[in-house]
């Protein structure tokens, strides 16, 4: 590959040494240095996966006494569902995402229906133009005092104020702050509930800095609210589940 | 008249400059690559703001399959709900993740053989060797030693495929932790017993460094609950990862990361 060329200027002096002009040819050398490339390209990944954190109770037996009672007033439940078509998870034509609907009411359970409206429906929406919306707006009203808190600090570490670490800390101690008011959100998601509804659920309990949640199975009164709200709004919710494999729940 | 000379060019292109940058770019991905581990099947999931990072090390990843995709099959979600687990242990110490995963195994054994006495299982030398470098298995004890004398390609094929009703680690049943525990269970207890042991055995002969090592293992194990990485699907019922979430309740190990993808804030969620 080595190319060794004489220097085919003039005539040859006798005596005079001979210039070499050395060219190594680095054709095939790029050539293998590229394969390595691709191949490394194509086995690495650069995005690592992220973590949710997650703190379940024990499932053991708790006497009614010892469970700690939320203020009616704070408590927030959602009810989770994903719509089907057939045994898929029905996808938004729009965007391409799977649709989830969120049942919630605040307070227990109203059995009574006194209440007009009592049980609404809202959706994962996420921010529009940087507001939120769907849920999120929601339970960011409920969480009104924490997140200005947190806002503030956000701004004070977007100023460099703050370190990171600083900021974590701050805004972990906000959001558990016992002075301010804070809801306690309890996530039900229903047995055709997707992983990703789940996920969506907890994750909004992140973004809107909502330190008391707990994940539960829907009970027999959230059927019955369940059923209500159909017959109010002549809409079908509890379809048959799409998983006949037996769960032990 | 003087000719017109036509100036000889070579054709020879200084390669030196390109091969420099070839060169810096594979040391880059050399360097900053970590190489996928081999999963039996893919699973997208679904995606959060956690900014929190899947730990490298001493992490536990628990697989669940999801429904089949490609359409092929009558009753897609017959391959739903299978369990894999990997284990990966400490980058380079005496705690490697082959290192552990021995421990493990063994541990797992001798729990499996006590509860189930008519039925033990015995594995040969060569076998733990082959499951020491196995990253990720599915399947239940009884067929441990069948899988693992299989040939490594012959493994993947037979691990890769979800219809198979030998694949997959057993999960349902038992609630109590005393109780006769239902093979994934066991590989939980397993699991949990070699961390608290390594947590324990910090006493005599060890340096302050691999004390260190140690101690990481156990909190990274089982106190800040990053331990265990459930990773599934997003289209998976809810009700087949809670039976994962059911388990880890029973075996106490309430603490657990949900592994996911990055997405911002103001991303439509549906």
């Amino acid at each position: 590959m080595a190319q060794i060329e004489q220097s085919s200027g003039g005539k040859k002096k006798k005596g005079a040494q001979k210039k070499m002009s050395i060219h190594v040819d680095f054709t095939p050398m790029v050539d293998m240095n590229m394969l390595l490339i691709t191949f490394f390209m194509l086995c690495t990944t650069m995005i690592k996966s992220q973590t949710l954190q997650i703190v379940l109770p024990t499932n053991e037996d708790v006497k009614k006494e010892q469970q700690s009672q939320a203020k009616q007033s704070e408590a927030i439940t959602l009810i989770l569902d994903t719509e089907y078509t057939d045994d898929k998870p029905t996808v938004d034509a729009e965007t391409g995402k799977t649709i989830h609907n969120i049942y919630y009411y605040e307070g227990i359970a109203d059995t009574t229906f006194s209440t007009p409206k009592y049980l609404r429906k809202e959706q994962f929406i996420g921010n529009m133009n940087h507001q939120p919306q769907g849920i999120r707006k929601i339970l960011r009203s409920k969480n009104e005092e924490v997140m200005k808190e947190y806002e503030s600090l956000k701004d004070r570490w977007k100023n460099k104020e703050i370190t990171k670490e600083e900021f974590d800390q701050l805004a972990k101690k906000n959001a558990a702050d016992s002075l301010k008011t804070r809801p306690v959100v309890v996530i039900k998601p229903g047995p055709n509930t997707t992983y990703e509804g789940l996920i969506n659920a907890i994750d909004e309990m992140n973004i809107n800095q909502i330190s008391r949640y707990s994940i539960e199975l829907p009970s027999h009164t959230d059927t019955v609210l369940l059923r209500h709200f159909e017959q109010a709004n002549n809409e079908t919710i509890i379809r048959p589940t799409v998983r006949t494999t037996s769960t032990n729940l | 008249m003087g000719k017109v000379k036509i100036k000889r060019k070579s054709t020879l292109i200084d390669m030196t400059a390109m091969s420099d940058v070839t060169v810096l770019l594979l040391t880059f991905f050399m360097l900053t690559s970590t190489f996928l581990q081999k999963e039996p099947t893919i699973v997208y999931t679904p995606s959060s703001v956690s900014e929190e990072k899947v730990p490298m090390n001493n992490v536990v990843t628990v697989l669940v399959s999801s429904a089949d995709k490609s359409g092929k099959l009558d009753n897609p979600e017959i391959a739903e709900g299978k369990i894999f687990i990997s284990f990966t242990g400490d980058a380079d110490s005496t705690f490697s993740s082959e290192n552990i995963r021995g421990m493990m195994l063994d541990e797992a054994l001798s729990i499996y053989n006590e509860q189930h006495k008519n039925n033990p299982i015995q594995l040969t030398a060569q076998q733990k060797a082959e499951f020491r470098s196995t990253n990720m298995f599915g399947v239940p004890f009884q067929v441990l030693p069948k899988m693992l004398s299989m040939p490594l390609t012959e493994r993947d094929k037979f691990q890769g495929d979800m219809t198979n009703p030998e694949v997959g680690i057993p999960i349902d049943g038992n609630k109590n932790r005393d109780g006769r525990l239902n093979d994934f269970q066991i590989w939980l207890k397993a699991i949990y017993n070699v961390a608290q042991r390594i947590n324990n055995e910090q006493a005599e002969g060890l340096s302050s460094e691999e004390r260190q090592n140690l101690s990481n293992l156990y909190t990274a194990l089982m106190r800040r609950g990053q331990g265990i990485a459930v990773k599934a699907d997003k289209d998976t019922p809810f009700t087949t990862v809670q039976q994962v979430f059911d388990n880890l309740q029973t075996m106490k190990l309430n603490k657990f990361s949900l592994m996911t993808a990055l997405k911002s804030e103001d991303e439509p969620t549906n």
